[in-house]
């Protein structure tokens, strides 16, 4: 029982990250029908600045300012870093592709990625990076918590879910409640339309990878809260915040979060009750079988094409 | 007695989520006839055509080419049967030639294969001419307007009277019993129209073809029909000859409203 | 020539002046000059001419040079441009965006060294395994292109992506499969045979260099796959695969059978990327996992769209130009001069022979020449940086070039470079012709001093700036056609 409360708790952290993840696929493809493969490599960025924060603030050791700003901070940080990254990468790779045929802006968005992940690497070599977050205030974010049974749960942990919950809610409701979230929606069913009824696209656009690249920071800065970064794990964690997306349904907000939430919890189990060696392996199997069989995910609309 | 129509629909229905696009529709098309579908827009007539055409499958119904069922095979395999069309907002293999065009389509009659293709094989050859030679042949039924040095040249440098008549010549090339026009004649000019109405004339006229047409242009409608099916809201109001149907007030009414049909 | 007769008569168009008119569009798309001259002719030429282009260049080379290395960069950059022609069936006439490819070059790599090594065993002849996996490298790429009858472009993509995630993970764990070790793991599998033929191993080095005999059977390997490609392409199913790519609702509804056609397009491009992979193993005498990486999928990408999607010759010389690129990036040393008289090249392209290029490059220069008095004013040891040779002595009187970087100068001056970059791409011209002097001097830094230092990353960036550039500016590449799309 208590493996399973461990397993679960790794999977609800986890999760909480993907979702952030495909919760930024999902808005940009709704928005222009675009996989974002740089999406990804937006996520690392957001780790390194965190780090950069981190050590500008003092690093782990000997932080000049108290925990919680610390890490408000580089969340922050990571998130406006990130919101400017993908406003950049949209305006100067994916607008001028805009009328192109699917393929080029896929392809541009292939150079991107490339691009950026070997760029940090040039810039901070192939290292991993640690936070060191253990050492954070005597380890107090690890020590402190509550127990489930024989099972610890770390405050750390309950930062990051709570915070990723939290963020989600307030995209949820930007989405449905505001005019801009409206905006958004409109756009993804019908661009030519939205513009018609004087919908500014650009802006709608551009607020979109502002919001979705934002979460992808914070998701990068909570990540590597736990686990060291490298300018290379970009394309992976693409992948799974990709797969994330797919399976909940690519176009469906709620979709995204549960599609994270099911791939956190079943990296966990798997690697957990089977073996890590072959954990990748299973979910990319399921996700080609979900391809395959309900390309609308759980949660998501099959669309109608008028010929 | 009559001859089974080389046509049918059957009961033929199709709803998209809760909007019923073809409701319980009836239509038979005999070998030979020139048949035209008008209705407002929306009414579900490329619907219709996607349906012949294996795009849609329908929820309810049948559709029979000469007295097989049709229904559930892919759209390749049904023009094999011999059904080809044109589409409303032409969908032409711009970036090929106008004879590649032409030749492309006549792929479902021919067989060399990848081996023999790969080989050169003489009978591979042979096979390339007569494709050749038959493409400029359909494309010679237009007369001056397909002449001999645009066959070189991309289809997107066609005018757009040329690009229907090259999306006509393509379909021809499938080698079709009956061929399904969308909307032939729109965006043309008064000659032009004409010559479209000449065109599907000839068409049936010369090389034999049956012919279902979507049309709004009523002046073509009227030269061409043997007879007239008119849809609204995916379901047939009214089927005849062309006075008939131009006349019925349920047709004046789904066009123009129900005050003009009181006034009519 | 328009009188009231003639509404009558539409269709008599006036002999000479109809075709005249209707050929103005092949006349403006011309362009003017010697390019155009050149142009004119490289399309009117036969489809055989290229060929005979490549063969021969690569025939000659060995006369040329005695160098192994060069030997061995010309055998690469000829399996490179057989893997871009695989791809180019796949991409360029199946419109198929098929990110797994390299996966099939690792299954017809890996094949062979199963099939010809101490692995198993086994050691099928030559003439056996070659064949054998291309057939399977076909079979592979049916089964994996199955999946694609329902998958539109991006979703396509990504399938096959992880498809070629799959294959890595295997091979890596491949030494754990229910207890038996297949695929040697992250070792790989070494010592495998070399190519058998007419009763001979052959050797890969020939006291000490690379066999000329490999690169000749290199270059035979491409053109066979040439040949059979442009004869596929000029028969029924090449027009299928190119009206395919072109509207695949049309082509269908015209009979052809657009699902066949892809998976057909996808063993073709498999069984031709399992066909290099054999020689690959043969000369590298062993395969890693990681050799078949995302990486390698970018880089045969560039090749496939800087030559020219859908045209054969074009992906050969696009392949060309990114291997000998990637080469040159690996290890400049003394032919670092390149790299200025390539881009003083690519400013008198963008410039034209005029008085603007030669002001440019002046201000450049003397800009280049107050900083580095500068610098070195404040402070001796930010120019004091290492000169190899004679060029580099002149350079680094010019270029700063500090004898140690501090960390944070590094990324700084690179994501300034960037920033410069893209904002340059947003000015009007009069203000982009006064920045862009800064930013050819900072870019000059960069490149000394970031960009040399780590090889690896720079080829890599060279090739993802080169996809966004290619994408926006020219996407039918160096020999493509100009395409007319409807979105």
């Amino acid at each position: 029982m208590d493996t399973f409360t461990q397993l679960t708790l790794n999977g609800l952290t986890e999760g909480s990250t993907y979702a952030l993840i495909a919760l930024g696929y999902t808005l940009v493809y709704g928005v222009l029908k675009l996989l974002n493969f740089a999406h990804g490599d937006v996520f690392m960025v957001g780790s390194f600045i965190g780090y950069g924060i981190l050590k500008v603030l003092g690093g782990a050791g000997d932080p000049q300012v108290p925990v919680w700003l610390l890490l408000t901070l580089m969340v922050l940080g990571g998130m406006v870093g990130c919101a400017v990254l993908g406003v950049a990468i949209e305006r100067f790779a994916y607008r001028p592709l805009r009328d192109a045929p699917r393929i080029a802006p896929l392809i541009s968005a292939l150079g991107v990625s490339f691009f950026l992940a070997n760029s940090f690497q040039l810039m901070f070599g192939a290292q991993q990076y640690n936070y060191g977050i253990f050492f954070l205030d005597g380890g107090s974010l690890y020590t402190e918590g509550f127990n489930i049974g024989n099972v610890h749960i770390p405050l750390i942990a309950i930062i990051t879910i709570l915070s990723a919950f939290a963020l989600m809610v307030a995209l949820w409701l930007l989405v449905t409640r505001t005019r801009t979230g409206k905006a958004m929606r409109a756009t993804s069913f019908d661009r030519e339309a939205a513009a018609m009824m004087g919908i500014d696209i650009d802006r709608v656009i551009v607020f979109t990878f502002i919001i979705g690249s934002a979460l992808a920071g914070a998701g990068g800065v909570m990540f590597a809260l736990r686990v060291p970064t490298a300018a290379s794990i970009g394309f992976v964690i693409g992948l799974k915040g990709f797969t994330a997306a797919v399976i909940g349904g690519i176009g469906s907000i709620p979709g995204a979060m549960a599609g994270g939430l099911i791939l956190g919890f079943a990296e966990a189990y798997i690697a957990g009750y089977w073996t890590t060696r072959w954990s990748d392996l299973v979910i990319f199997s399921v996700l080609i079988l979900f391809m395959l069989f309900r390309p609308s995910g759980l949660l998501g609309q099959a669309g109608i094409k008028k010929v | 007695m009559a001859a089974a129509p080389l046509l049918e629909l059957r009961g033929v229905s199709l709803a998209f989520g809760g909007l019923k696009v073809v409701s319980g529709l009836d239509l038979h098309v005999a070998e030979g006839e020139v048949v035209s579908v008008i209705g407002p827009n929306g009414a579900g007539k490329t619907t219709l055509f996607n349906l012949i055409t294996g795009i849609y499958e329908p929820d309810e119904g049948d559709i029979l080419l000469n007295e097989r069922s049709i229904v559930g095979l892919e759209p390749h395999q049904i023009n094999r049967l011999g059904v080809a069309r044109t589409f409303q907002t032409l969908r032409l293999f711009l970036n090929m030639s106008v004879r590649e065009n032409v030749m492309a389509a006549a792929y479902g009659g021919t067989k060399a294969g990848v081996l023999r293709s790969m080989l050169r094989t003489p009978g591979m050859r042979r096979e390339e001419q007569e494709i050749r030679r038959q493409a400029e042949e359909h494309l010679s039924f237009f007369g001056e307007r397909l002449k001999g040095y645009r066959w070189d040249q991309p289809a997107y440098s066609l005018s757009y009277a040329n690009r229907r008549r090259l999306e006509i010549a393509r379909a021809m090339a499938t080698g079709p019993k009956i061929l399904l026009l969308d909307e032939p004649a729109a965006g043309m000019n008064p000659v032009e129209t004409h010559e479209i109405s000449e065109l599907i004339a000839r068409l049936r006229s010369e090389a034999g073809y049956t012919i279902l047409v979507i049309e709004h242009d009523m002046h073509v409608v009227e030269g061409i029909s043997d007879r007239v099916v008119a849809l609204d809201h995916g379901i047939k109001i009214v089927e005849g000859t062309f006075e008939k149907v131009a006349t019925d007030p349920r047709v004046v009414e789904a066009y123009l409203g129900t005050k003009a049909a009181v006034t009519k | 020539m328009s009188q009231p007769e003639d509404l009558q008569e539409p269709s008599g168009p006036a002999i000479g002046q109809d075709e005249w008119v209707a050929r103005h569009g092949e006349r403006r798309s011309r362009r003017s000059g010697w390019i155009g001259d050149i142009e004119e002719r490289a399309r009117r030429a036969p489809w055989w001419a290229w060929l005979v282009l490549f063969v021969a260049a690569f025939a000659l080379l060995p006369l040329v040079s005695h160098d192994g290395y060069v030997r061995r960069v010309a055998f690469e950059t000829a399996l490179y441009m057989t893997l871009a022609l695989g791809l180019n069936i796949v991409v360029g006439w199946g419109g198929l965006l098929d990110l797994g490819y390299v996966a099939f070059y690792a299954i017809g790599a890996y094949g062979y060294a199963m099939l010809s090594s101490p692995q198993f065993g086994i050691h099928l002849p030559t003439v056996v395994t070659v064949p054998l996996m291309v057939v399977v490298g076909a079979i592979a790429g049916f089964l994996v292109g199955l999946p694609s009858r329902r998958l539109i472009g991006d979703y396509l993509a990504i399938v096959t992506l992880f498809f070629l995630q799959i294959t890595q993970t295997v091979l890596v764990n491949g030494d754990q499969i229910a207890g038996h070790d297949l695929t040697g793991g992250a070792n790989g599998i070494i010592n495998v045979d070399p190519f058998h033929l007419f009763g001979h191993d052959i050797a890969v080095q020939h006291e000490g260099v690379f066999a000329v005999a490999y690169l000749y059977i290199a270059i035979a390997f491409f053109a066979v796959v040439y040949v059979a490609l442009h004869f596929l392409n000029d028969s029924r199913t090449g027009r299928a695969w190119r009206s395919l790519r072109e509207d695949a609702l049309a082509a269908e509804a015209m009979g052809m059978p657009v699902n066949l056609l892809k998976l057909m397009a996808f063993s073709f491009g498999a069984a031709t990327a399992a066909f290099t992979g054999t020689l690959f193993a043969a000369v590298q005498t062993s395969v890693f996992p990681l050799t078949f990486s995302f990486a390698l999928v970018i880089t045969v990408y560039t090749m496939v769209i800087l030559g020219g999607q859908g045209s054969l010759a074009g992906v050969a010389v696009g392949a060309i130009v990114v291997n000998v690129m990637l080469e040159f990036l690996r290890d400049p040393g003394d032919a670092r001069i390149l790299i200025y008289v390539v881009g003083v090249l690519a400013l008198a392209f963008a410039f034209g022979r005029t008085r603007k290029l030669a002001v440019l490059l002046a201000a450049v220069v003397i800009f280049g020449f107050v900083a580095h008095a500068v610098a070195e004013a404040i402070n001796p040891d930010w120019v004091a940086g290492p000169a190899a040779n004679g060029f580099d002595q002149a350079l680094s009187n010019w270029v700063i070039i500090p004898t140690e970087l501090a960390n944070w100068v590094g990324p700084v001056s690179y994501i300034g470079l960037v920033c410069l970059a893209l904002a340059l791409t947003l000015m009007s011209p009069r203000w982009r012709y006064v920045v862009l002097v800064p930013t050819i001097y900072l870019g000059t830094f960069v490149w000394e001093n970031v960009l040399l230092a780590q090889p690896d990353a720079t080829r890599y960036i060279v090739l993802g700036v080169m996809l966004i550039g290619l994408m926006i500016l020219r996407p039918n590449g160096l020999l493509g056609e100009r395409r007319v799309e409807i979105v």
